[in-house]
């Protein structure tokens, strides 16, 4: 073996000029390659795969772009132009998630279970789901404590938020208040929480429990 | 004999630069794998954090490595098929160093803390202008050299290249003007971004390698390529296609769904070209295989061949939904880019290194073992890869897709694949060194300056030697 | 094709095809999305992030995170993404026009960061969490193989003094021992607060109700 030059270290044999190349590929392409005779499959079979392809291609085309439309990311949907479908309005409810989110949660928390002790639950609470008026008060102008929510005493404060909050985000928040984690009360309007606040318009300081029960059960 | 004495230092100058690239960007990747495994590994200095090693590793690998490569390769072929000498190479050769330190400068950017965070483009902003200039100076010699051609007609490899020359640059420069320059709004840069890195792998890396198979095919075997009269087909629905198959990469993704769906359709209908180029390399090769024992290029060519189809059938899955939805994300997503900077364009770039660096330099390889070494090297190297980013990749994909498993959990499976990963870039590097040591010995005649006639160079100089 | 002219403009046509066809398209249907007003509390979505978040964005990106973080929540039915609580629906592009570089992602070497703020699915991931998730990842992420960032942070001798109050309280065998504290730096601050930043909670309707299924929900 060792006699031999290693086939490696040879420079790499050309068989053919670079001109030969040039010319014998030009050729081909000019030339149809000879007919043996019957048809030959290759191009038949390549226009068959074009066929295909393209046909496929359009069919999943069509299928999955969803009228091109600017606003779909999912293939999944529906493809009727959006004149023809309602659009999806959202609930009180759902919309007074938001506001709760942002407003509420910090103590009450997103289970609506408030911390034992310091603040109090709204889910099964009697406050939260009796009387609305009373409940739009505590929203509009604050509680000051204490406050007897499900059996336990609670004695802290809560911030007034009728200048924070518009008529309808009130209505739309006390709305998800009363039909989340388990509770089940009628939607408040937004037009009662305006008329509360016109009721109430002289109202400087917050809420007690006493008064609140004047208001109603 | 001419063409390739003129093309003789700008085409040195590239591969020396491309392989210098080659070892750095492969350190840094290589450095960038342990610390999947082994977070800990130099985490402590911000300039080897992992975000931006990982990217520094990428950019060096993809302008460092495979446009000098491609351009060494490419210039060379460009002045063989227009039988006509590569004029003004000094120019060349300035245009090169000012690349090289393009993407130096780039590569230190990024390492420094200047990434812009795009795919691909991370390198920081004041590196574009000097690139696209020394660029442009190249590609004008593409172009130039292609335009005063002596012969009459233009074989595949000369569509492809010329092809190529024009492509990078121009995605390139819409990309940067639309991510960097004059930013497009939200989520339309991903789909830039994606639409340049699809254009980069598919109208620059593809075609470079692609030219390569088709011209040391012909040149190596002696016989013309089969059903050669379908290959301007196979080109011109091959980089249309691609060309608006960006959006595959975007499946899933916030951004109107007809842009993936067009994408994925694109991939569907790049089935034919593929087939056809198939048709074309594997109908060659058919009954010639023997010749393989005897020639490196060729055993690269192959491989390079076989990664071309196995990169287009793993892009037809990856525009499948019910593929992307394990496997976007992952391991796999990876093999799927890496198998065609790697497996196809770098092993066609081995193996037409191969070819053309002897004759460049009249000269040949020193050390056949090391050549050996580095074929084997690189089969081992992809096969491990493989493994590793397709079986670590579907198994992340599915781990991933399964709510409860914690996330450190799947970080755990997945140490593995990622050593499996580390193991194979580091013998892939090995390789590469391999190479480097043998192009060493290759060069070292030459830094002589001509004192001792090298016993060697008489096999250069055989009349029906290398034409 | 022997004219080097037609190959030219053929090669020219391709480009310009696709640039055309996707880019240009694209960029006429989504170039100038612009911000919902929601018509209940009349406050335009998605909100603006405040400096020292956008500042934070910036370190983001210098230190690469996005090359193992993605920032897009996949929908319902496409992945687990909302099973992992990564967000409460799928992204939408509108999320994406308040970041002047979106950071959407390739890689999930670790968990999609587009909610990492959102104190509705993670009510554990307060700013100490991040910065104890920055300075020593195992120490709330078991398993993890995210790098420490630990020259994001300062480690003072305490030598006697009031610790700082912007100290951070790091675990036990994570931290540097005892008489010694770790502050972070100004990245890490603004670091912080741009992860905190990130939280996609509100529901924009019409992208709502145009992405709803076209099947019945069972």
């Amino acid at each position: 073996m060792s006699s031999q030059p290693d086939k490696n270290s040879q420079p790499e044999q050309a068989n053919v000029s670079d001109d030969s190349i040039q010319q014998t590929h030009a050729q081909l392409l000019q030339t149809k390659p000879e007919k043996t005779g019957g048809y030959s499959f290759l191009p038949l079979g390549i226009l068959g795969l074009m066929c295909t392809a393209v046909f496929f291609g359009s069919i999943y085309l069509a299928h999955n772009s969803v009228r091109f439309d600017p606003l779909v990311y999912s293939e999944a949907a529906k493809r009727e132009k959006p004149g023809a479908v309602a659009n999806v309005a959202l609930t009180r409810a759902q919309l007074g998630k938001r506001v709760f989110s942002n407003v509420c949660i910090a103590c009450h928390q997103v289970n609506g279970l408030g911390i034992p002790s310091v603040y109090p639950p709204l889910a099964g609470s009697e406050w939260a789901l009796g009387n609305e008026e009373r409940i739009i008060r505590i929203v509009l102008h604050g509680l000051n404590g204490p406050i007897e929510v499900k059996g336990s005493t609670y004695a802290n404060v809560m911030a007034p938020l009728g200048e924070v909050l518009k008529d309808e985000q009130i209505a739309n928040v006390i709305s998800y208040v009363r039909s989340e984690w388990g509770n089940a009360a009628s939607e408040v309007q937004p037009e009662l929480v305006a008329k509360v606040r016109a009721a109430t318009a002289e109202r400087k300081t917050y809420w007690t429990a006493a008064e609140l029960q004047q208001v109603g059960p | 004999m001419q063409v390739d004495a003129s093309a003789k230092w700008p085409g040195l100058a590239l591969f020396v630069s491309a392989l210098i690239w080659l070892l750095l960007g492969g350190t840094l990747q290589l450095i960038a794998a342990i610390q999947l495994h082994t977070p800990t590994f130099l985490a402590d200095c911000a300039w080897f954090t992992y975000g931006r090693i990982a990217p520094a590793a990428q950019n060096a690998l993809i302008y460092g490595w495979g446009i000098n490569a491609a351009l060494g390769f490419g210039l060379w072929l460009m002045a063989r098929l227009s039988a006509t000498t590569l004029r003004h190479g000094g120019w060349l050769l300035v245009a090169i160093q000012f690349w090289n330190m393009g993407v130096t400068l780039g590569v230190l950017g990024i390492l420094g803390g200047y990434s812009t965070s795009f795919e691909l483009l991370e390198m920081p902003r004041f590196v574009t202008l000097i690139l696209l200039v020394s660029y442009a100076m190249m590609g004008v010699w593409a172009v130039t050299t292609f335009s005063i051609r002596n012969t009459e007609n233009v074989f595949a490899s000369q569509w492809y290249l010329f092809g190529a020359a024009f492509w990078f640059p121009w995605l390139y420069a819409i990309a940067q003007l639309m991510l960097l320059k004059a930013p497009v709004r939200g989520v339309l840069q991903p789909v830039v971004n994606a639409w340049f890195v699809h254009g980069l792998y598919g109208l620059w890396f593809v075609p470079v390698a692609l030219a390569a198979a088709y011209y040391f095919l012909p040149k190596i075997l002696g016989k013309p390529i089969a059903n050669y009269y379908l290959a301007p087909l196979a080109f011109w629905w091959l980089v249309i296609g691609t060309a608006l198959a960006g959006g595959s990469r975007l499946i899933g993704a916030p951004v109107p769904v007809w842009i993936p769906t067009l994408g994925t359709v694109a991939n569907f209908l790049l089935v034919v070209p593929v087939v056809i180029i198939g048709l074309n390399f594997f109908g060659t090769f058919s009954g010639r295989y023997s010749a393989l024992a005897g020639s490196v290029t060729l055993r690269f060519i192959l491989l390079s061949a076989l990664a071309f189809i196995f990169a287009s059938v793993l892009n037809l899955a990856f525009s499948l939904r019910g593929f992307v939805e394990i496997a976007q994300f992952t391991l796999l997503s990876e093999l799927r880019d890496w198998v065609v900077l790697y497996a196809c364009f770098s092993a066609a770039m081995f193996g037409a290194a191969y070819f053309i660096l002897p004759r460049l330099t009249s000269g040949a390889w020193r050390f056949p073992a090391l050549v050996k070494m580095h074929l084997g090297a690189t089969l081992v190297g992809v096969a491990l890869l493989t493994v590793a980013l397709g079986v670590g990749g579907w198994q992340q994909g599915h781990l991933l897709n399964t709510p409860n498993v914690a996330f450190g959990e799947i970080t755990q499976a997945m140490t593995f694949w990622f050593t499996l990963r580390t193991a194979g870039f580091a013998v892939l590097w090995f390789g590469h060194l391999a190479f480097a040591i043998n192009f060493v010995g290759l060069l070292s005649p030459l830094c002589a300056w001509g004192k001792k006639a090298p016993a060697d160079l008489g096999q250069g100089s055989s009349a029906e030697g290398h034409a | 094709m022997k004219n080097g002219l037609t190959l030219f403009l053929g090669i020219f046509a391709t480009l310009a095809l696709s640039w055309v066809g996707l880019l240009l398209t694209a960029h006429q249907q989504i170039g100038r999305l612009s911000q919902f007003k929601d018509p209940v509390d009349e406050t335009l979505y998605p909100q603006p992030l405040s400096g020292l978040a956008v500042q934070g964005s910036m370190v983001y990106q210098d230190l690469g995170c996005v090359s193992c973080h993605t920032q897009q929540v996949r929908r319902e039915g496409f992945g687990a993404d909302l099973g992992r609580k990564w967000g409460q629906r799928g992204s939408y592009a509108r999320d994406y026009i308040r970041d002047s570089v979106v950071l959407i992602g390739q890689n999930r070497l670790g968990p999609d960061l587009r909610n990492a703020g959102n104190l509705e699915l993670h009510p554990y991931a307060d700013a100490d969490y991040f910065y104890r998730l920055l300075y020593a990842p195992q120490s709330v992420a078991p398993g993890t193989n995210m790098p420490a960032h630990a020259f994001l942070f300062e480690v003072h001798a305490l030598a006697g003094r009031q610790p700082s109050t912007h100290a951070i309280k790091v675990p036990g065998r994570f931290g540097p021992g005892a008489g010694y504290e770790v502050v972070p730096t100004n990245r890490a601050h603004s670091l912080v607060a741009y992860l905190q930043s990130l939280k996609d909670s509100y529901d924009y309707p019409i992208e709502r109700s145009r992405n709803a299924s076209a099947e019945k929900p069972k």
